[in-house]
């Protein structure tokens, strides 16, 4: 199984795309008000540096996924203690997405359809494609989806242009100021700090050389969309409204209205978004059935994808509502980025270092 | 025989998904709301009325008489909020009611007295509810008696209703304009309102005035006059004619402005407000029955200052009314001086009611002629 340069970086920008205009946006503007675009530059910057940091910890050890490496570092027993967290993210994560867009089509869409069943189709179709291409089909399938996600991102963007209201901008930074805005920022950060998946995937690649320039690149796309989307909403809404929607990238689609007759794309668009969706939901699979084999020294990982296939779905359905998932978000950004973001992968760079220092003194 | 039979198994998941029928309406199964109403009935109760296309009606108008089918019905139903009302409307309608083309909300006269903020939830939560609908007010009756009438151009009165925002030069304002005004800091906001006449029809006259310190409550009207300058100063005017006598031409002179600007100049010199507001319009003379010639300068330069002038006086006047009569700051300056001052406007936020009344406003208006039109002296007989 092996990953091409060109591929890290749609794997990257398809998976976090989605999340990044959907949850983010709001949470953003609920702090910085109309100045949440800036808060949502510095959490791109910060993202794309902290992307930069997983990739060249991970090419340190070449051809070994995270928890493999912890293991070799740390050794066997502190070093498979130490990814447990790790498993937490990759079941929770994609169980509190799932169910949030199967929530989300049921709302909008399927109102008559069972969210279960919609959480299915979902969940079975990753499942086909986790099982049968492993990361190379997932980074396939991302080459070729994510250019269809972004062209319709950006054509979402390029069809509001007829109802942006500029003056919902002012006034700009001195109601906020950079306390607030930095507050505003935790949060995208946080869901853009997400790429630590990079710390597993990056050992597939062919050439990992390029890994930290090509999933910088994809994230520094992924910020520079969630900022062209929350500027946009802004422009569209005015923060008082913004502020208050649920999904206001969603409605800033709803409210294209081009002559009369281009109207309801939002169809289409959400249509685009189950890629990003489900490209999220097969690589999370992927990862966390591979690291699973890896950690209980299973041989064969594709036999650990249903029970996480299993695990991510009766998560999901046993959530009890959407306020519940609300919780997700603040236990991601100050238990789970924390921890498996900066902490776990500091702990492991510096060991790193270490050990490297001591072998070149060993050898003088 | 294992592999056909999945192969069978996926082409039936794909073809049942792919179809989605499961969770499809047909058209025949829907009842279009085409313009939601919104009335406070004589005995108190909310009252939601909806204006259905028939959808047999349309485009096969009655041809020498005889009786074809009507082109929409009104129904309406009292209840606790929106929804409750369109749960009790759907009982009266053998289709399921669908809102997603709703295309104007009318605000009836008690409705709008009653206030109107704490009924905007539904239209937002609701992802069944439309949030591209126009809004408009009723001056003299209910919402309902609007939509009940019998519509002069189109097959449905909605789409007149819809069009008489363009036709009287407005900017395009939609309800999540009117959310975002709504959910600002500004204190009064301004609805474009239709009245009722007698012939039965209805007419646009002018812009309703909701105030919000008590949600969102009707506190007066402007008449059309005054509605276009104070759309012109809140922006959401796109053009506008002009008349007025020109003294030294002893005639009348029209100017229509094809684009008009605004700018909101405000200050602040020792803790006193001073708002300038700059109107700026450019258009071609429509009409004259001056005896000036537009084609000299001279008479150009006249007839300009004669129209900056009316409008000038037009506008002082108007902004006298807002501060002295009706004492509310409909024109969004509020806004203004939040962007200008951000860290002033905190403590003026709370007083700026009493504080309005009393502010400095100086108004500039620069109209320019750029085109005279297909005459240069006026068409006149000679006596």
């Amino acid at each position: 199984m092996k990953l091409s340069g060109a591929q890290i970086f749609w794997i990257v920008a398809t998976i976090e795309v989605v999340m990044g205009t959907w949850l983010t946006i709001t949470p953003a503007i609920q702090t910085s008000q109309q100045d949440a675009w800036i808060s949502m530059l510095i959490a791109g910057v910060t993202a794309v540096a902290l992307s930069f940091f997983y990739a060249r910890l991970s090419t340190l050890h070449p051809n070994q996924t995270l928890v493999q490496f912890s293991k070799t570092l740390l050794g066997k027993w502190l070093g498979g203690a130490i990814v447990f967290p790790y498993f937490i993210v990759w079941i929770t994560l994609p169980a509190a997405l799932l169910r949030s867009f199967g929530d989300f089509i049921h709302l909008v869409f399927l109102d008559r359809t069972p969210v279960s069943i919609i959480m299915i189709l979902l969940i079975g179709l990753s499942t086909y494609l986790t099982y049968s291409g492993g990361i190379t089909g997932i980074g396939r399938f991302a080459e070729i989806a994510g250019p269809f996600l972004y062209l319709s991102l950006i054509l979402s963007f390029v069809l509001n242009a007829i109802n942006l209201r500029w003056n919902h901008l002012l006034p700009v930074f001195s109601e906020s100021g950079w306390v607030t805005i930095f507050k505003g920022s935790l949060m995208p950060a946080s869901y853009l700090a997400e790429s630590f998946t990079l710390l597993v995937i990056v050992s597939f690649m062919n050439n990992p050389r390029n890994a930290p320039s090509q999933s910088m690149l994809g994230v520094g796309m992924v910020a520079l969309m969630v900022f062209i989307a929350t500027f946009m909403t802004i422009l569209v809404f005015g923060p008082d409204v913004s502020s208050k929607l649920r999904f206001p990238f969603f409605m800033m689609v709803r409210s294209i209205n081009i002559m009369e007759f281009i109207q309801n794309i939002d169809v289409f668009v959400i249509f685009v978004w189950i890629f990003g969706v489900f490209a999220k939901l097969a690589l999370y699979l992927f990862i966390g059935s591979y690291e699973m084999a890896a950690w209980l020294n299973i041989k064969n990982w594709r036999k650990t994808i249903w029970v996480g296939a299993a695990g991510i779905f009766i998560l999901a359905y046993l959530i009890p509502n959407q306020t519940f998932i609300g919780i997700y978000p603040i236990y991601w950004m100050y238990i789970l980025v924390p921890v498996c973001g900066i902490g776990i992968p500091l702990l492991l760079w510096s060991v790193t270092v270490m050990k490297k220092k001591l072998a070149k003194s060993s050898v003088e | 025989m294992m592999r056909a039979g999945k192969l069978c198994f996926v082409l039936l998941l794909i073809v049942s998904n792919a179809s989605g029928c499961w969770n499809l309406k047909e058209p025949d199964q829907l009842a279009f709301d085409v313009a939601s109403g919104m009335d406070i009935t004589k005995d108190g109760q909310f009252e939601f009325s909806a204006q259905i296309a028939i959808p047999a009606g349309i485009g096969m108008a009655p041809e020498g008489g005889g009786g074809g089918k009507k082109d929409f019905i009104v129904i309406g139903s009292a209840g606790k909020n929106i929804y409750d009302a369109i749960q009790n409307l759907q009982t009266k309608v053998s289709r399921k009611i669908f809102l997603g083309h709703r295309e104007v909300i009318l605000i009836g006269r008690r409705m709008a007295e009653q206030g109107i903020g704490d009924l905007l939830d539904e239209f937002v939560r609701n992802p069944k509810s439309e949030m591209r609908s126009r809004m408009y007010v009723v001056k003299n009756a209910d919402a309902k008696d609007i939509l009940s009438l019998e519509p002069i151009f189109d097959p449905i009165t909605s789409t007149g209703i819809v069009n008489k925002q363009e036709t009287s030069g407005l900017k395009k304002y939609y309800f999540r304009d009117f959310l975002s005004d709504a959910l600002s800091q500004k204190s009064a906001i301004m609805l474009p309102a239709v009245s009722l006449t007698r012939t039965p029809t209805y007419l646009y006259t002018g812009n309703a005035i909701f105030t919000k310190h008590h949600g969102l409550k009707l506190a007066g009207f402007l008449n059309t006059q005054e509605s276009f300058y104070a759309n012109w100063i809140v922006n959401k005017q796109a053009e506008l004619a002009i008349t007025s006598f020109v003294y030294q031409g002893n005639g009348n002179v029209s100017l229509h402005l094809e684009s008009v600007n605004r700018r909101i100049i405000v200050k602040m010199l020792d803790q006193q407000i001073q708002i300038d507001v700059r109107l700026t319009g450019k258009g071609s003379i429509v009409e004259n029955n001056s005896s000036l010639n537009p084609a000299t300068p001279k008479d150009l330069q006249i007839i300009q200052d004669s129209l900056n002038q009316s409008a000038h006086a037009s506008i002082q006047q108007l902004i006298a009314k807002a501060q002295k009569q009706l004492k509310t700051d409909f024109f969004g300056f509020d806004e203004s001086v939040r962007q200008k001052y951000p860290h002033q406007w905190k403590t003026l936020k709370s007083k700026w009611n009493e504080t309005f009344p009393d502010i400095d406003v100086s108004v500039h208006v620069n109209l320019q002629c750029k085109n005279m039109g297909q005459a240069n002296s006026s068409i006149k007989a000679i006596p």
